[in-house]
């Protein structure tokens, strides 16, 4: 293997490795903003690297040409879907799991 | 992980809390605790308000359109998503993609503005009789190379009879096919949008309470 191909292998087995991560945060997280936390950040960072590893593979090129911008444009809108999802949830008044005092909360639920 | 059971514990004391609080006396009628511990099953879903609907009207509806990061976003990528919707639409006839697939993407330009800016302002600019002229556009689109078929001295969409008009005839007509089903699909699924954005509440709301 020459050292662009290593490059590329491990590029793509640390977006494996990401998007494992986001899974298990997604599913095992609990309430919305946790869960979202999980899912825009480790997704992101996974699937920019996945793709990063592609455009290594395919070279100097039209092919990773195409996938730079498909690089630039998921680092733009994956993190931007995640903010309005955060906001339209705190808009609707979604609380966070756990005992955390939320600032858009206005009904204090009990002292305990 | 404690978390659920602290919950539980939270929403229990709250109960019994109330309780004693409306044995004490009168005074606390006045201030009734509201009810804001749903069941321990369904703590992080949104759960109606407090007229116990879960949808507002469009009136009471907050506007959705301060956030800049989503207008600068999708300012950004507007023109790109449309670019790629005509880029796809265009390489029907040769490659992956296809009237259909880019007529969606195109449209998803639409609906994001709708997101970022508000769906009603958008779908003011974007009216119907605007959406209809495409629709016919696309659809008249398809039939003239259809019919032009039989004016090229074949029958109904036999493209490669252009080929005695001009080069690579059939090549071009199958991608104006191609362009006008993407104009009827973008045009179908925007007006769908907006229905689903706006014309829910002019209906449901009008026949409920009359606001005007």
């Amino acid at each position: 293997m020459t050292p662009l191909e290593y490059l590329a292998a491990v590029l793509v087995i640390g977006g494996t490795f990401f998007g494992l991560v986001a899974t298990v945060g997604l599913l095992r997280l609990p309430g919305l903003y946790a869960r979202l936390h999980a899912a825009s950040k480790s997704d992101t960072l996974g699937s920019v690297l996945a793709v990063a590893g592609g455009a290594v593979v395919l070279g100097v090129g039209t092919e990773s040409l195409k996938l730079g911008f498909l690089l630039v444009f998921l680092l733009l809108t994956s993190p931007t879907a995640a903010h309005a999802i955060a906001r339209s949830g705190q808009e609707q008044g979604v609380e966070p799991a756990g005992n955390v005092d939320a600032p858009w909360i206005d009904e204090e639920e009990g002292d305990a | 992980m404690s978390g659920p059971d602290d919950r539980e514990t939270a929403g229990i004391d709250a109960t019994t809390d109330r309780a004693v609080g409306a044995d004490s006396g009168p005074d606390t009628v006045t201030t009734p605790t509201p009810d804001t511990d749903p069941d321990p099953d369904m703590v992080t879903d949104t759960g109606p308000d407090s007229a116990g609907r879960v949808s507002r009207p469009a009136a009471e509806r907050q506007p959705y359109v301060e956030s800049t990061i989503i207008m600068t976003t999708v300012r950004v990528i507007a023109p790109f998503v449309l670019t790629l919707g005509a880029f796809v639409m265009f390489h029907g006839a040769s490659s992956a993609g296809g009237g259909f697939q880019g007529g969606v993407i195109a449209a998803t330009t639409v609906i994001m503005l709708g997101f970022a800016f508000g769906i009603n302002p958008v779908a003011d600019r974007l009216r119907n009789e605007y959406l209809g002229v495409l629709l016919i556009l696309g659809v008249g689109t398809f039939l003239a190379i259809g019919f032009g078929g039989y004016l090229a001295g074949d029958t109904f969409l036999e493209v490669s009879a252009y080929e005695t008009v001009i080069d690579h005839g059939s090549k071009y007509s199958i991608e104006l096919v191609e362009v006008g089903i993407g104009v009827v699909v973008a045009g179908v699924i925007t007006g769908l949008f907006f229905l689903l954005g706006t014309g829910i509440d002019s209906v449901a709301i009008g026949t409920e309470d009359d606001t005007e």
